[in-house]
Order: C-alpha cells, then sequence, then structure tokens
C-alpha cells in the first residue's frame, strides 16, 4: 500500500491543475486530457483505497497526522483519515467528477480556466470527506466555494451572476456560522481539559461524563443547533434551500451533476460526523425536529417540482425532496435508517448526476427546458429519452434501483424509530410516504409530457446520443442498478460505523 | 544611563536610513526637477532594502538608548513590516509616476524614505517625546504624499483635508499625553505604567480622559469608526500608490504605536479599555463592510475595505489573552495585511492609470487583457475576504480563535457575519475581471517588471504565509516582545 496515501489522494487534482495551468490556451484538447487522465487517476486511487478498506473495522484508517501550524495555545493539526461514513463519499466524488469531468466536453470556451476550477473543487470536496481537524475540514469545505462560484459565473446561463452571488453569500453564511459552532466547540472542550481541534478526541471530550459540568446541555443543544443550521443551508434544508434552485438551473451540466452528486452530500456528511458523531445525545435530543424537517423537505420540495414548468428546475427541487430522506433516516436512529441514509447520499449522487446530465444533454440540442416545448423526445431521441425516463425510475424509487434501497431502508428506519427518540415516528413514516407518491406523480408526469406525446416541429431533427455521452449515462446507470441489485456492495463498507454512530445513544 | 554613553549603535538602522535619505534627496534636487528619474526609485528602494539587513542585523541584540529609543522583538518585526511596505509602495510608484510627467518625482520617493524612518522611529520609542517626533515625522510627509498631484482638484483637497484633520488628531494626542506628563512628571512610558495602578486609583477621571483623547487620536492615524470619516476622501484624491501606503504603511506604523502604550502605558488598567477597544473594533467592522458594499470608485472602496481590516486588527487588543498571543496575531496579520494589500494596489494603480478611469468597472475583463494580473487580483481578494489558502485565512482564523478563547462571542459574529459580508464587495470586483467583457478593444496590458515584481513578491507573501505559517508563529511563540 502507498504510504498517505490519502493525501496523494486528495492532493492529485490540484497537481493536475497546476500542468493544466502550463498547458497555452489553444490546446484544448490537450487540456481536456490531462484532466480527464487526473481525474480518472484520481478516481482509480479512491477504489484502490476503497478496495483496500477494512470492513468489519471501526475506527479511521488510513490515518495520517501531521503538526501544521502550532499557535502556541492550540494547534492546527494536518489530520486524515476514512472509515464507513466517508469512504463512500470519497468514491462518489471521484465518479462524478470523473464523469462531469467527461460530461464537459461541450465546453468550448475558457477551456482552461474551466478544467483547472473543476480539479481545483475536485481536491475540496476529497478534502472535506477525509479531513479530520476542524480547522483542515472548514478550510476544505471553503476551498470547494471558490471554484463554484467562478464555474456558474462564468459558464452559466442567463442570471449567472445573480446565481454565483446567491450560492457565495448563502454558502458563506452557512460555512460563518459553522465557524462559530467549531470554535465554541473547540473553546468548550479546552476549558473541559483539552485544547483540540481533533473530531475524534472533541468525541471522546464530550462523550465523556466527567466534563458534564464545564459542557452542560445548554450549550450542547445550542452548539447542536448551530451546527444544524450551518450545514442546513447546505444540505439544504427548507427554509435555507432558496440558493439550490438558482445554482441548479443557472450552472452548466457538468457543475450540476457535481453541485447535486456531491456538495450536497458534504452539508449532511458535516451533520453526520460532526453533529452526530460530537453530541449524539443532542442529535437524538433534536432528532423529532430534523424528522420533522426532513418530511417539510420530501413534501415542500415535491410539491414545488410538481409545479415547475422548467425541467431543470424540477429536478433541482426533486434534490430537495431526496435529501429530505436523509434526514429521516438519520434522524431515526436506527441501524436501518441510518443506513438508507447513507445509502441515499449515496444513490443521490449518481441519479441526480444522472439527470442533470439528460437534462443538460437534452437541452444542448433542443435549446430549451420548458417541459411543454420538449414533447415527443422519444421519437427523435429514443436513447437519450430511454435514459432519461430509466434515471426518472431511478429517482422514483423504482425496485431493483439504488433510490428503492435508500428509500426503503430510511422509511424502515423511520417507522421503528424508539419512541422516546421520535415521538409521533409512525406518524411521521406515514406522511413522509406520501412524498414518494408525490415523487412518482411529479416525475411521471414530465416524463409523459417530455418523452411521450405530442413532437415539437423544431425537434424533429435531432442527433441522439454520441459515443461520449455514453460514458456518464452507462456508467451511472450501472451503477444505480448495480446498488439496486446488490447493496452489499455499499453495505459492508458503511456498516460497522452506522452501528457505531446508532450505539452511541444506546439504539 | 545617560544618553551619552548609551549604545548608540541599536540606532544604526534608523541613522544609516537618515543618511540614505539624505542622499537621495540630495541626488534628486542635483539632478533637476523636474522629468523621469527611475534610478532615484531605484536608489530607493535599495536603501531601503539596505535597512531591512541592518535591521535584521542590528535589532537581534536588544537594548534601549536613556529609556526613550528601545530595540525589541516588537520594534524590529514591525520595523521590517513598514520597510517592506514602503519598498513595494516606491516599487509601484515607479511605473504610476511613468504616466505623470507633471510631478516631482524624486521627492516623492525621499519623501516615503522620510516617513518610513519616521514609522521606524515610532515603533522603537517607548517614551512619548521620541514617539511623537516620529508621528509627526510620518504625518507630515504623509501629507505632502496625499497632495502629490497638485494639479488636480481631489488630490489638493485631499491634502487639505489630511493635514487639518491630521493635525487635530495629533493635538488629541498630545493633550492626552500632556495629561500623563502632569501626573507622573516625566514622559517615559515605563515610568507611566508603573505608576498607572495608583495613578488609577487617585486620579481616575483624568486617566480616563487622557485615554480618551489619545484612542481618539489614534484612532484616526489607523481610521477606525468613529474616526475614519476623512479615509475615503484621503484615499480617493492621493495618487494612487500613496493611497496603498496610507492604508497599509502608515495604518500598521500607527497600530504599533497604540500597542506599546496601551500594553506599556496603559496595560495596568487594562479592565478599563479592553471594552472601549472592542466596541471601536465591531463599529469598524460593520461599518467598513457594509458601506464598501455601496462603493464604485475602487480607491473608496479599498479605503472601505481597509477600515474593516483595521476592525480585524483591534481584535485581538480587545481579547484578553497573554500579551505573547496578541503580539503574534497582530504580526501575523499585519504581515499578511501588507502583503495582500500592496499588492492589491499595485494592480489597482496600473490598472486605474490604464483605464483612466477609478471605476470598479476599469477591471472589466482583466482575465483576457492580462491573465497574470486578473489572477494575482483575485488571490489578493480571496485573501482579504479570508477565504483559505492565503495569508488572511489563517489570520483571521488565528484571531478568531483567540476571540473565542476570551469568551468574546459577540465580536466573533460579528466578525465572522461582517466577513462573509465582505464576500460580496471583493467578488464584486472578481466578477468584474472574469465575468464582464473589456470596455474597449480590449488590448492587452503588459505589466512593467516592477509591477509583476511587486505582484510576484505579494503573491509569495499571501500564500508563502499561510503554508508555512508554523514557521512564522514558532519563532512568534519564543519571543520577548517588550523589553521595557
Amino acid at each position: 500500500m502507498i504510504p498517505n496515501m490519502l493525501s496523494l489522494l486528495v492532493f492529485l487534482p490540484l497537481l493536475g491543475a497546476l500542468i493544466v495551468l502550463t498547458i497555452p490556451n489553444e490546446h484544448k484538447n490537450v487540456i481536456r486530457s490531462v484532466a480527464g487522465v487526473t481525474s480518472f487517476v484520481t478516481l482509480i486511487l479512491s477504489i484502490i483505497v476503497w478496495a483496500n478498506f477494512n470492513r468489519g473495522v471501526s475506527g479511521m484508517q488510513f490515518a495520517e497526522n501531521y503538526t501544521w501550524i502550532d499557535l502556541g495555545f492550540v494547534s492546527f493539526n494536518y489530520d486524515l483519515g476514512v472509515d464507513g461514513l466517508s469512504m463512500p463519499l470519497l468514491v462518489l466524488t471521484t465518479i462524478v467528477t470523473f464523469l462531469a469531468v467527461v460530461a464537459s466536453a461541450t465546453i468550448k470556451e475558457r477551456v482552461k480556466e474551466y478544467f483547472v476550477w473543476m480539479l481545483v473543487l475536485l481536491t475540496g470536496m476529497l478534502g472535506v470527506f477525509v479531513a479530520l481537524d476542524m480547522f483542515l475540514f472548514f478550510l476544505f469545505f471553503e476551498l470547494t466555494l471558490i471554484p463554484m462560484f467562478f464555474i456558474i459565473g462564468i459558464w452559466g446561463g442567463k442570471e449567472r451572476e445573480y446565481a454565483a452571488f446567491k450560492f457565495l453569500l448563502y454558502t458563506g453564511l452557512g460555512s460563518a456560522l459553522m465557524l462559530i459552532a467549531f470554535f465554541a466547540m473547540f473553546y468548550q472542550g479546552a476549558v473541559a481539559g483539552e485544547a483540540t481541534l481533533n473530531f475524534l478526541r472533541l468525541a471522546d471530550i464530550y462523550a465523556n461524563p466527567a466534563n458534564a459540568e464545564v459542557i452542560t446541555n445548554t450549550f450542547r443543544a445550542g452548539l447542536f443547533l448551530t451546527l444544524f443550521i450551518a450545514f442546513a443551508v447546505k444540505l439544504p434544508i427548507f427554509p435555507f434551500h432558496t440558493w439550490l434552485p438558482d445554482a441548479h438551473v443557472q450552472a452548466p451540466t457538468a457543475a450540476s451533476m457535481i453541485l447535486a452528486g456531491v456538495l450536497l452530500k458534504m452539508g449532511a456528511y458535516g451533520l453526520l460526523r460532526v453533529g452526530f458523531g460530537i453530541l449524539p445525545d443532542q442529535a437524538a435530543n433534536f432528532a423529532w425536529l430534523i424528522a420533522v424537517l426532513g418530511v417539510v423537505n420530501i413534501i415542500y420540495g415535491a410539491l414545488l417540482a410538481l409545479v415547475q414548468k422548467d425541467l431543470k428546475k424540477l429536478v433541482a427541487y426533486s434534490s430537495i425532496s431526496h435529501m429530505g430522506i436523509v434526514l429521516l433516516g438519520a434522524a431515526s436512529f436506527t441501524t436501518a435508517g441510518m443506513q438508507g441514509a447513507i445509502f441515499q447520499l449515496v444513490s443521490h449522487g449518481f441519479i441526480a448526476a444522472l439527470l442533470f446530465f439528460m437534462v443538460g444533454a437534452i437541452y444542448e440540442r433542443t435549446h430549451t427546458r420548458m417541459i411543454e416545448d420538449l414533447g415527443g423526445l422519444s421519437k427523435t431521441i429514443p436513447i437519450l429519452a430511454g435514459f432519461l425516463l430509466a434515471a426518472a425510475m431511478a429517482s422514483v424509487g423504482l425496485p431493483g434501483m439504488s433510490g428503492f434501497v435508500s428509500e426503503f431502508l430510511a422509511f424502515t428506519g423511520i417507522f421503528w424509530a424508539s419512541p422516546e427518540v421520535i415521538p409521533a415516528a409512525k406518524t411521521i413514516a406515514v406522511i413522509a410516504a406520501l412524498g414518494i407518491i408525490l415523487t412518482a406523480a411529479y416525475l411521471l408526469w414530465a416524463m409523459q409530457r417530455t418523452t411521450f406525446g405530442q413532437l415539437h416541429q423544431s425537434h424533429a431533427h435531432l442527433q441522439d446520443a454520441r459515443p461520449i455521452e455514453y460514458v456518464p449515462m452507462v456508467c451511472l446507470l450501472g451503477l444505480i442498478i448495480l446498488i439496486g441489485v446488490y447493496p452489499a456492495i455499499l453495505g459492508d463498507v458503511i456498516n460497522t460505523t452506522v452501528i457505531d454512530i446508532v450505539s452511541k445513544i444506546g439504539g | 544611563m545617560t544618553a551619552f554613553n548609551a549604545d548608540w549603535s541599536l540606532m544604526t538602522p534608523e541613522i544609516v536610513l537618515a543618511i540614505l535619505a539624505l542622499t537621495v534627496f540630495t541626488v534628486d534636487f542635483t539632478t533637476g526637477i523636474r522629468g523621469k528619474k527611475p534610478f532615484i526609485g531605484t536608489l530607493s528602494v535599495i536603501s531601503l532594502l539596505i535597512t531591512i539587513v541592518l535591521v535584521v542585523i542590528f535589532n537581534q541584540n536588544t537594548g534601549s538608548i536613556g529609556d526613550m529609543f528601545v530595540v525589541d522583538p516588537f520594534a524590529m518585526l514591525f520595523k521590517i513590516v513598514i520597510l517592506i511596505g514602503v519598498a513595494l509602495v516606491i516599487l509601484t510608484s515607479m511605473s504610476y509616476m511613468d504616466k505623470h510627467q507633471d510631478m516631482y518625482q524624486g521627492e516623492m520617493y525621499s519623501l516615503l524614505l522620510f516617513a518610513a524612518l519616521g514609522a521606524m522611529l515610532m515603533v522603537s520609542s517607548a517614551d512619548l517625546i521620541t514617539l511623537f517626533v516620529g508621528l509627526e515625522l510620518l504625518s507630515i510627509s504623509s501629507y505632502c504624499l496625499a497632495g502629490f498631484r497638485k494639479n488636480q482638484a481631489k488630490s489638493t483637497e485631499a491634502a487639505l483635508k489630511y493635514v487639518v484633520l491630521g493635525g487635530t488628531a495629533s493635538a488629541f494626542i498630545l493633550y492626552g499625553m500632556s495629561f500623563m506628563y502632569g501626573l507622573t512628571g516625566s514622559t517615559s512610558l515605563v515610568d507611566i505604567g508603573t505608576a498607572m495602578p495608583m495613578l488609577y486609583a487617585e486620579y481616575q477621571f483624568l486617566v480616563i480622559m487622557s485615554l480618551f483623547f489619545m484612542i481618539a487620536g489614534f484612532g484616526f492615524k489607523i481610521s477606525v469608526v468613529p474616526f475614519h470619516m476623512w479615509a475615503p476622501d484621503v484615499y480617493e484624491g492621493a495618487p494612487t500608490p500613496i493611497t496603498g501606503f496610507l492604508t497599509a504603511v502608515s495604518k500598521i506604523a500607527g497600530f504599533a504605536i497604540l500597542i506599546r502604550i496601551l500594553a506599556v502605558g496603559f496595560g495596568a488598567i487594562y479592565h478599563e479599555w479592553y471594552f472601549i477597544i472592542a466596541v471601536i473594533a465591531a463599529l469598524t467592522m460593520i461599518i467598513g463592510n457594509t458601506v464598501a458594499l455601496v462603493q464604485s470608485n475602487i480607491k473608496r472602496l479599498m479605503a472601505y475595505s481597509g477600515i474593516a481590516q483595521a476592525g480585524y486588527l483591534l481584535i485581538p487588543l480587545a481579547a484578553s489573552l497573554s500579551f505573547n498571543i496578541t503580539m503574534s496575531m497582530i504580526v501575523y496579520y499585519a504581515f499578511a495585511y501588507v502583503f495582500m494589500t500592496l499588492g492589491a494596489f499595485a494592480i489597482i494603480s496600473y490598472v486605474t492609470e490604464d483605464a483612466n478611469n477609478e471605476d470598479i468597472s476599469s477591471f472589466a475583463g482583466l482575465y483576457k487583457r492580462s491573465p497574470f494580473l486578473a489572477h494575482s487580483m483575485t488571490v489578493f481578494l480571496v485573501s482579504m475576504a479570508g477565504l483559505p489558502i492565503t495569508a488572511g485565512f489563517v489570520g483571521k482564523v488565528y484571531i478568531f480563535l483567540g476571540l473565542m478563547t476570551s469568551q468574546m462571542i459577540w465580536l466573533a459574529v460579528i466578525m465572522i457575519v461582517t466577513s462573509t459580508i465582505s464576500f460580496f464587495y471583493y467578488f464584486t470586483i472578481i466578477k468584474q475581471m472574469y465575468m464582464r467583457e473589456p470596455s474597449e478593444e480590449g488590448s492587452m496590458l503588459k505589466a512593467p517588471t516592477s509591477i509583476s515584481l511587486i505582484v510576484t513578491i505579494s503573491l509569495i507573501g499571501t500564500f508563502g504565509l499561510a503554508l508555512f505559517a508554523n514557521m512564522l508563529t514558532n519563532y512568534m511563540n519564543g519571543l520577548n516582545w517588550i523589553i521595557l
């Protein structure tokens, strides 16, 4: 095994970005290839980590610990590691990003800059999932902000500048809250005995009953809620979600894939790693709130999706709806629910990426995203329409696809949640289940109006899928089906960690 | 110890700089008053480099001359920051001067050298008199520099405003100092500091008055709210490189001396003033950052951004931390601040001169016209906004951490929220550079060597301080900052 595997994985894309910087602007294909190769090698590295990941072992693997900046009263450390929670997300990131890079073949302007930002973004995202030091985590979290701002603001749609600034300010404020929460946590930890920024050390300090006097319950509750709001912006949870439709709709296809596929997961990951990991008791205390917000997200997102005229907006709102399932599963504090939450993160990552890719491919041909203008696509571009339909089915949660597994697990979890954790768990489960019907309604209705029905005259002669487009389409759909029919491939990696998280409150 | 048998070698850097400044001045007026004089600029930069080397060599030994002029790590580090800053300003001026043949070129450089000398004296003084001499040497040079474009109404207005208000501020400072002298019969900060607990017990009102006047006076010099009103006008009117000088160098010098007075003179009654400083810091961050949002003139925008940054720099003083930590925070941020601000000002100066327009829109499409300048500007702006892998980020987190440790959560929240607000105006400039097309033909901009040099140095500083922060903080943690 290569030493410092995680560092290599995280910084390889950055190295690729530096190489791209040295290539003259005119050699667009060279730039594309370097970016493609870099993200592909990163993908391979992450699969090597995945293959060598010791299943059944709880705790961090591939750990790296170095002191970075020593300030006298505290040091910022370079601490990396992966466990069952971060491992799937790491692979999700590399897969989605590689496919997004492939899907970026349509980018014709300012190619060099574009791929530099993509690769920087990849480093930031990977860093978030492996960092175990609060400062380092925050650094990577913020690092994703800048590339996304540029990608939306330069290569986006008509309202790109507005969307880019909205994205920057909303998620920036979220990060600001996160920083405040982090350091409040650090400070109380220091008062309790140890000045550390390491997540695992902090979890120990906060779990130690001897510190209960210093770290009061009120403080813990305030801390948890602050963290929750901070990550809610990224996730996004109602009512902090308003940046997402704008960002998604304006972003170029590849960026939408990454945004929905990976960036939203950073919010969920933060919530689970920091919120649930360090303050499990508070997570349990507020489980009812999280569950209720989860249901609100599911229903509200679905209702809004139902009335959208723009196909891409519809997919964006469906993302909000699907993130509600993550909340629901996590809040249940059952093994099944927590598994469902993580499954949903991965599954939605692939499904949303595929949906956004399909919408992008169709828009590229028809120059419209309005559902009413898109009738009868299956007649001119049957392959694209077919994949779109498949993606929609996966999103609805058709058995045999990944969405089904995650929804099933999450709903089972919430249904069997302990009444002490969530008082009206069964009622919540039933209401949430209505969301599935709504999801089926808006997706099927949208599919009926786009792929079937009357063909628009101007769309009579469209070119069907190009060879390069098969790469993201087939890979994503393949992964969705793979997880759907063989969930153990994911399950055996996450189980130990899931049991760990759930056992912290004695569930 | 009297002044006569003191170790005058401690003052070597200052003496050498004074001689060099006079030499530059002499060379300048013997070579005719008008015309291009790049060699004077080069000479000045060399003088500053020599002085930096001398500071590093001679200020290794701590000591003092008659308890008036003190050499300690505090003075040394601030001197290095100041000298680097002035050198960068002169380099910026050299390309600026190419466009403005009507200005007396050599004078500007020698005035900057005298200003640097004044700032050096200031940070080394442990006595009210030396301090005031240094302060006025810096201030008077600054007044002249602000009005250097004498044919321009705005510049003249700036100088006039600056000299009147600056004079008032100096008067406030002197008035505050006179109370201290009256009470203790000494101008030595050390004596004042020793007597402080007793003074405060007996003459509470006078001590508070003195403190109030000094904070007001110095508050003006470092342009913190509510003493900041002059700054946007003066910054806008002054020649752009001088604006950089005022926002960066002169402010840092003002900070240094405020710290020394508060720590040495008024350290004993810390609990009386820390809250005032905290409130000033809060107001400064709020007003600086929000008013910057609506600026369309880039120099005014940077003026408000500089005001906001002064707020961040004040925070460590307000937080009750060990003096060592307070100092390393301030010095770290001061280094970061000088690099990112002067790097940005070099680019602003060059771009606005080229466009003949100080509106933010002069940056439109810069990425096309000069990718190097656009990317570098982005780095400086991102650093000022406090985003990752830059010195500004590490510095801000450092300060923020200190605030949390001293339990000033309210101030921490203000700092973070206002920093986020600042994203908006910093990114507005970035938007112009990358998301707008250049207004004219979009001709390529070829940055002159001096500009490229500053930008490169500042880039190295901005990234280097972040990546190798450990070296600086380790070094600073082991320092015995103030010896008197």
